[in-house]
């Protein structure tokens, strides 16, 4: 028995080392142009922030241009490590724990080499040498996990889609659902939608599911079970969730959702609600409490404030008198949101008066998906020129705005935004520090998630969400849609949640 | 003998390559169009991680070669030829030679479903080959290791239909014991992946990818293979009498009644009429207008599809206007039916859309339609579709996506390659004399596409380029059709 464990101890550590000999440690080039300017790498990790504990930011060159990339990283203890295969430059995850460790509160050093395609003209490409760029590692970690949901950037059909979470420190991506389980038979299947925590955790979570056996799925306290929130006097069941942050308690907004689809315009896509209101479940009693529900008004988006004392939420602005009453899709772009609040008193589950938080509509734009930082001091909300769908919209930013006076000064999140592109569902992590948000910025058709550091009411450079191959995003046909931070894992299985369709 | 069942083999494999390329060849392109095979690690490593995966594989591999029809009856005739020799090898069949015939006319009656996967032949085949295989085995512990690491590993590579090959291992009186357990092990393999294989349990029992249609058990291709079995019984039971005298006469008898008999079944259960649907739509997909105008006039298309393909290629022809009564018509419905989410009628619509330079409702008929694939693959078809209307809209990323993705396919790279210098160059696409083209013809002012306002579509697109001529001609036969006068009268004056 000793000698069989000699045998597989040896054999472990001869496929060790020889795994660890597949990493390419190329040597730097000994001879290259100078060229002053930065590397134009996939994804643009130049001079950005990103957190102590995240995977490795592996990038690569352009594979029309260059036929090689060499990545020389050096960290402030003065450490050099180079890597590249090809075009691409992809760092064992170990090295780089290794790396992010020894500068966690410094910055990285990465000097970039490129060798160019062959061309007619050449027959042997030249090695050129960028200007060298920074990683600014900060000191705060960022949530382990992410959520989202995986879809096709469809019009109405759907195809197969999941829910899947993604460990922020490695590569490990997995299922919590799919809807292939559920949806053998199309006419008898589900469109998964809005999942939602409560404070970043998984034992209290849900998310949607639509058509055949629709309802919500609900997770209370580890426990499954589906639930069905549409009564006789609201318009729809529940769809846009959120957890208050310590009671069993879940605001959401009740819509009529239409879509209306262009026939020009580069949008592409409207989405509108032809009626939405809110409404408080109550899981103890399962009892659903009608939070507003003016008729000729739209209410959306709720969301709750760090302490749960105030529920914020999204109402648009009457319409002007001449626009009433008419086809909204006439006049959806006349259609505008501006963010509410009121305050909640949770042993009596009731609301107080409604206050304005934000104008969007005086300034002729539109505000959705509110969000208060954990320690309360701001809000981030994404804005567009008009409705509620912004992810859609090419001119949608996201803003930050104070909440109280303990807010820095000076307010400064642009460069968390992309020129001309959706920017949208913007979160913030648990310690406050970084942002997600959804973009479409590289192709205005995927979105793709975006972190960002904040401190002192500033945000650094947006860096999209670090994949094992730097290749995966340009190919991934697949939007991520809604991204929620946890700070654990859901544990349960897809099997399990499965269970609550077939039961 | 044995020369005379070869040419028996050889008629059999002749008549079903004629059978799918002359009656049946737009039912191959019709498969061809609704998967996109990679050749892409990831894309194979996706099919071959699920029970059934190298069947399935093989079989879309095969597939993607039925976009050429010939080619593609050619690999059906091969394969169900090599089902009925590997048939004829498990036993003696003597004068019952015509049964060994039957599983392989039972996959051609399962081809003759449009949504019937190539891959349940396949998963046919491997069974079929590894009982072969085993039967060359001499009895012995090896033979009995070897069994029992087979039954998983075809479990894996066919499917479930690979229980023939345990069925075809278990008759014989010494091998009993192995009998149960081989039975135990393959019954157990189904509950214990069902655990841990993000698949449904009765996928892993009935096949994951034999048909199209999730919810449809693959009937005929589970008769095919159980025949298989239940014919070397009874051949095996009747050995002494089918082994009599006068073979030869009695061989082929027995061919020639099985081979009467099945084809006569293939021929009344074969689909004409959506064979016609998808001639089509294939006319339509190739820009076919001069064979498409050959084809209405031998016969006036009686079907949706058929109407809406014939009323394109006539304004293709700058005919539509002037001879729109000479041909079946079905309303409005017959220049755009309402879009549907099928399988068969999104594609054509869509082809319209495109052509009268109506592109972002081209691209999103198009898209509607690759998620309405059933079994969740995607079409090299649409992705082609898609990569052009993205081009048109000067959308190059995404564009790029597509053809990208197309470059690791055999027969659409060339094109992708060809495709892709075009992406940013505004120069070259607005000399392009397709892209150019619909360039020009595209909306200028944006509004809603509704099904329902089909003349203002119609009028603003013709308002946003005159020279669009057909989109005037499909809104004079709009008007025709719906005895809008008024609308007739004012377009008329503003082309004068």
């Amino acid at each position: 028995m000793k000698k069989h464990l000699h045998i597989l101890t040896l054999l472990l550590a001869v496929a060790l080392l020889f795994m660890s000999s597949c990493t390419n440690h190329p040597d730097v080039p000994s001879s290259s142009k100078a060229v002053k300017s930065l590397p134009d790498i996939f994804p643009d990790y130049c001079d950005v922030t990103v957190p102590c504990n995240i995977a490795p930011l592996n990038f690569m060159l352009p594979s029309d241009r260059y036929a090689a990339c060499v990545a020389r990283i050096s960290t402030p203890d003065g450490q050099q490590r180079t890597y590249g295969q090809g075009v691409k430059v992809q760092i064992p995850e170990s090295d780089w724990h290794t790396i992010l460790h020894a500068s966690t509160g410094k910055s990285i050093k990465v000097e970039v080499w490129g060798k160019t395609a062959k061309s007619e003209s050449e027959q042997n490409g030249e090695w050129l040498s960028f200007s060298p760029f920074e990683i600014h590692v900060a000191e705060e970690p960022i949530d382990e996990y992410i959520s989202y949901r995986l879809i096709e950037p469809s019009y109405v059909a759907w195809d197969y889609m999941e829910i899947a979470q993604r460990h922020l420190t490695t590569f490990e991506e997995t299922q919590i659902f799919n809807n292939e389980i559920t949806c053998v038979d199309k006419t008898k299947g589900q469109c998964i939608n809005c999942h939602s925590y409560q404070n970043y955790k998984t034992d209290n979570m849900l998310f949607h599911v639509r058509l055949s056996n629709g309802g919500t799925v609900l997770v209370n306290d580890g426990k499954v079970s589906k639930v069905n929130m549409k009564r006789d006097y609201t318009i729809s069941s529940g769809v846009y969730p959120a957890w208050h942050p310590t009671a069993k308690v879940i605001a959401l907004s009740t819509n009529k959702t239409r879509q209306g689809f262009h026939t020009a315009d580069p949008n592409k896509i409207e989405v509108y609600d032809m009626a939405s209101d809110m409404i408080l479940y109550d899981i103890a009693t399962d009892s659903v409490i009608v939070v507003s529900a003016d008729t000729t008004l739209l209410e959306v988006y709720p969301t709750w404030s760090p302490d749960g004392r105030y529920l914020y939420y999204c109402k648009s602005v009457p319409l002007p008198e001449e626009l009433a009453g008419k086809d909204i899709r006439s006049t959806y772009q006349k259609v505008q949101y501006n963010l509410y609040r009121r305050s909640f008193d949770e042993p009596t589950l009731s609301f107080g008066e409604e206050e304005l938080v934000y104008d969007a509509a005086s300034q002729d734009k539109s505000a959705t998906l509110p969000r208060i930082s954990p320690d309360g001091h701001y809000l981030l909300f994404a804005q567009g020129r008009y409705g509620c769908f912004h992810i859609r919209h090419l001119d949608a930013d996201i803003l930050c705005m104070a909440l109280d006076d303990e807010a820095a000064p000076d307010i400064d999140i642009s460069k968390l935004n992309s020129e001309g592109f959706p920017d949208s569902y913007p979160s913030w992590s648990s310690n406050g520090h970084w942002i997600m948000c959804a973009s479409r910025r590289d192709d205005s058709n995927y979105c793709r998630v975006y972190f960002s550091y904040f401190k002192d009411g500033k945000a650094e450079k947006a860096f999209m969400m670090p994949q094992e191959d730097p290749e995966h995003h340009t190919f991934f046909l697949k939007s991520y849609n809604r991204p929620e931070f946890m700070v654990e894992p859901v544990r349960i299985s897809v099997d399990e949640f499965s269970k609550v369709f077939t039961d | 003998m044995k020369d005379l069942r070869f040419l028996c083999t050889l008629l059999f494999g002749v008549a079903v390559v004629l059978f799918f390329g002359m009656a049946y060849p737009h039912h191959l392109h019709y498969q061809e169009q609704y998967q996109l095979f990679l050749f892409d690690l990831g894309y194979v490593w996706e099919i071959v991680k699920l029970p059934g995966g190298l069947a399935d594989l093989l079989g879309r591999f095969c597939t993607q070669f039925f976009l050429f029809a010939w080619v593609g009856a050619t690999i059906i005739g091969i394969l169900l030829s090599v089902v009925q020799l590997l048939t004829l090898r498990l036993t003696d069949w003597g004068r019952l030679y015509g049964l060994s015939y039957v599983p392989a006319f039972l996959l051609w009656l399962f081809l003759l479903d449009e949504n019937a996967l190539f891959g349940g032949v396949w998963a046919v085949v491997l069974t079929l080959l590894a009982s072969w295989g085993f039967d060359k085995l001499r009895c012995g512990w090896t033979r009995r290791i070897l069994l029992v690491i087979a039954i998983p590993l075809l479990y894996w590579m066919a499917g479930p239909v690979c229980i023939v090959f345990f069925l075809l291992q278990a008759p014989r009186p010494q091998r009993i014991p192995w009998y149960y357990g081989l039975f135990i092990l393959l019954a157990v393999l189904p509950v214990l992946l069902s655990f841990y294989l993000p698949v449904s349990a009765d996928k892993l029992w009935f096949g994951i990818h034999y048909h199209r249609y999730p919810t449809v058990f693959p009937s005929l291709l589970w008769s095919a293979s159980l025949s298989i079995f239940v014919l070397t019984l009874i051949a095996r039971g009747l050995h002494h009498w089918a082994n009599a005298s006068h073979r030869i006469v009695a061989t082929l008898c027995s061919f020639g009644l099985v081979f009467a008999i099945m084809l006569a079944f293939v021929w009344k259960n074969t689909n004409s009429k959506a064979e016609k649907v998808m001639q089509y739509d294939f006319m339509a997909r190739h820009q076919q207008w001069n064979r498409i105008l050959e084809t209405i006039n031998a016969e006036k298309p009686n079907n949706p599809i058929g109407v809406t393909v014939q009323n394109l290629a006539l304004a293709m022809h700058g005919l539509l206007p002037d001879h729109l009564f000479e041909y079946n018509q079905n309303g409005i419905s017959g220049l755009f039916p309402s879009v549907e989410r099928d399988a068969t009628s999104p594609l054509p619509t869509a082809e319209v859309f495109y052509q009268l330079g109506m592109i972002n409702v081209a691209q999103r008929t198009v898209f509607e339609a690759q998620e309405a694939i059933l079994d969740f693959q995607k079409s090299a078809r649409c992705y082609k579709r898609l990569a052009q209307t993205n081009l048109i809209n000067g959308d190059y990323e995404v564009s790029r996506k597509y053809l990208t993705a197309l470059q690791k396919t055999l027969f659409y790279s060339d094109w992708a390659n060809e495709t892709l210098p075009l992406l940013g160059d505004e120069d070259a696409i607005s000399k392009h004399p397709e892209y150019g083209r619909l360039r020009q013809m595209a909306y200028k002012e944006d509004f809603y596409f509704s099904d329902h306002t089909t003349c203002q579509m119609l009028q603003n697109l013709f308002l946003s380029n005159t020279d669009n001529r057909l989109a005037y001609d499909y809104l004079l036969a709009y008007c025709l059709l719906t005895g809008d006068r008024e609308t007739y009268y004012y377009v008329t004056s503003i082309k004068q």
